[in-house]
């Protein structure tokens, strides 16, 4: 453990370079403005239906997406992961530090997000039970889809791209017409999980033990690819 | 030091500098008992269809080697392959005996400076370092990191962010961050880029000094100046392929197809060049601007056999110096060959 806490350190400082926090600040409280917005205006309270539609579906993903991607996409991009792959550190710990630190990350963007708008909005059923479903819902899905960006970046530089079209087009589209789909969709498992708590989730979500199993094999699955790879990085030379 | 006589066009000169343990091209034994720090052997790169290294072999131990070629020959794969970067297409790099690839247990040993320049733009030179010593594991990061930022004359500005660092503060900040666990092995890929000539001098001391404390230094330059001054021996590389090892000069006696050109100033220059053209193994003699310009094959034979041709002749000389022996001149004949 002692090994990670410099990594901890080195990717939570290269994460919060002032232009991705001030992004990423945005990115995570567009519900709550909205949230405020439909307050003042006057307008029916509804936090399940902001929370499954603006935050599990596009809020969640895109903060993951960004973070994931940077954790340890940005260093290789610019190739100052050099320093770390040339320290005595075992690969999977730079693997395991990087998701840590970038899934730590998100849900501290987007827990608060998921509690701030249930607070404002309220719940047509039970609020309290809204607002622990969708946090948990979310700490655990954001945390599957950050360890999967982190994953996706060390395998290709276009992680950023590739993410983006799994979220909007794998899970936007595809997932929602092909019934088979939904076991390779982090968004399907972690509605399903919220659907545990006994929130109402539109469509035919995951059954929660399945949405456990999909979202703990992602985690795993992400943690043991990124460190095989890792394993085999090359840095090429400038000649 | 030892010499391995002319080898045929297609292998390169291989010159072994006692205590240093060269492998010879084609597998040969190596020249001296000691295990060489860090081994090449036949070692090959090659991204698609595109050689970048090719059955390259050599071995290093203790002192400062120039690793030198024209820029896309080869330099930096070979580092990258040499610290564990690259994986070898073919043959294997041993470091302390053991495989390079695969094994971040040698970085313990080994330090690296890159020759990208990206260094974590928000972090002040002493936090590079002491992060580069928390992840060495280093007992005392602070202090570490401190003699680090020292040794490369970084402490006035190590606690400004690198960002606002010159290219030459940026090198020194990646050369404190390499040496903070006090490696046996320095691999540094064109470390001189951007530095002032004081910065220069300063580094060139210091790469001096920890070698002959016992480091085994590798540094690769296409600047001639900068390995002719600083290395004891040289690493050639052109097109992928080593063309030359060894002490430049001992490199330089072994072309035999190129005579060695000598300019001497006498007491008497017309009658040292009669005399001169006597000797076998001399085949020119040319005189201009006050001196006689020698043309020779033979090496020793012709420096053994100077001082007696000018005693026997009653001709005091005053000046003998090799005109064609300068690294340039070795380098120049080797890319071209």
């Amino acid at each position: 453990m002692t090994t990670m806490v410099p990594l901890f350190d080195v990717t939570l400082r290269g994460l919060l370079s002032r232009r991705r926090t001030i992004l990423l600040v945005l990115l995570a409280g567009l519900p709550v403005l909205i949230a405020l917005l439909i307050r003042v205006a006057g307008g029916r309270p509804d936090a399940d239906r902001i929370l499954d539609t603006l935050v599990v579906r596009t809020v969640m993903p895109l903060v993951a997406l960004v973070i994931g991607t940077a954790s340890i996409g940005s260093e290789i991009e610019d190739g100052t992961a050099v320093y770390l792959m040339v320290k005595p550190i075992a690969r999977w710990r730079i693997a395991v530090s990087k998701i840590v630190v970038a899934a730590g990350l998100t849900a501290l963007l987007v827990v608060p997000a998921v509690v701030l708008t249930g607070v404002l909005l309220g719940s047509r059923n039970d609020t309290a039970t809204t607002i622990v479903g969708f946090s948990v819902a979310c700490l655990v899905g954001g945390t599957a889809y950050t360890a999967a960006f982190v994953a996706l970046s060390v395998f290709t530089s276009r992680a950023l791209l590739l993410g983006l079209a799994y979220v909007l087009i794998w899970e936007g589209v595809l997932a929602g017409l092909l019934e088979g789909t939904k076991f390779l969709s982090i968004r399907q498992a972690t509605l399903g999980l919220a659907a545990a708590f006994g929130i109402k989730v539109p469509g035919d979500p995951l059954a929660p033990t399945i949405s456990v199993i999909v979202l703990g094999t992602v985690l795993v699955g992400a943690v043991v690819l990124a460190s095989w790879r890792l394993a085999r990085f090359e840095v090429r030379g400038g000649d | 030091m030892t010499a391995s006589p002319m080898p045929p066009s297609d292998q390169p000169p291989v010159a072994s500098p006692s205590g240093t343990a060269a492998a010879a091209p084609n597998g040969t034994a190596p020249a001296a008992a000691i295990a060489p720090a860090l081994e090449v052997d036949h070692v090959s790169r090659w991204y698609g269809n595109v050689v970048a290294v090719n059955d390259i072999s050599f071995g290093l131990g203790p002192g400062v080697t120039g690793l030198l070629g024209p820029n896309g020959a080869g330099k930096s794969t070979l580092l990258h392959l040499m610290a564990g970067l690259l994986q070898p297409s073919a043959g294997r790099v041993l470091v302390e005996g053991a495989s390079a690839w695969r094994r971040p247990a040698m970085y313990r040993h080994i330090g690296l400076v890159p020759e990208r320049e990206a260094v974590h733009p928000y972090l002040t030179g002493r936090e590079f370092a002491r992060l580069n010593a928390r992840l060495q594991g280093v007992a005392d990061p602070d202090a570490a990191a401190g003699r680090a930022i020292a040794t490369v004359d970084l402490t006035d500005a190590a606690d400004r962010p690198i960002g606002t660092y010159s290219k030459g503060m940026r090198q020194r900040a990646k050369l404190a961050g390499a040496l903070v666990h006090d490696p046996t092995i320095l691999l540094l890929d064109e470390p001189f880029n951007g530095m002032d000539p004081r910065q220069r001098l300063h580094m060139m001391t210091l790469l001096r000094s920890m070698a002959a404390d016992g480091r085994t230094i590798l540094f690769s330059s296409h600047i001639l100046e900068e390995v002719e001054r600083l290395a004891d021996s040289v690493l050639v590389v052109y097109a992928g392929r080593l063309a030359a090892s060894g002490d430049f000069r001992s490199i330089r006696r072994l072309m035999t197809d190129r005579p060695h050109t000598f300019t001497v100033r006498s007491s008497d220059d017309r009658r040292l060049a009669a005399a001169l053209m006597a000797d076998p193994a001399v085949f020119g003699v040319e005189l201009a601007d006050g001196r006689v310009a020698i043309r020779t094959a033979d090496y020793d034979g012709f420096t053994r056999a100077l001082a007696r041709i000018a005693k026997a002749g009653g001709v005091t000389l005053y000046e003998v110096r090799p005109t064609d022996d300068s690294l340039e001149s070795v380098f120049s004949y080797l890319v071209r060959r």
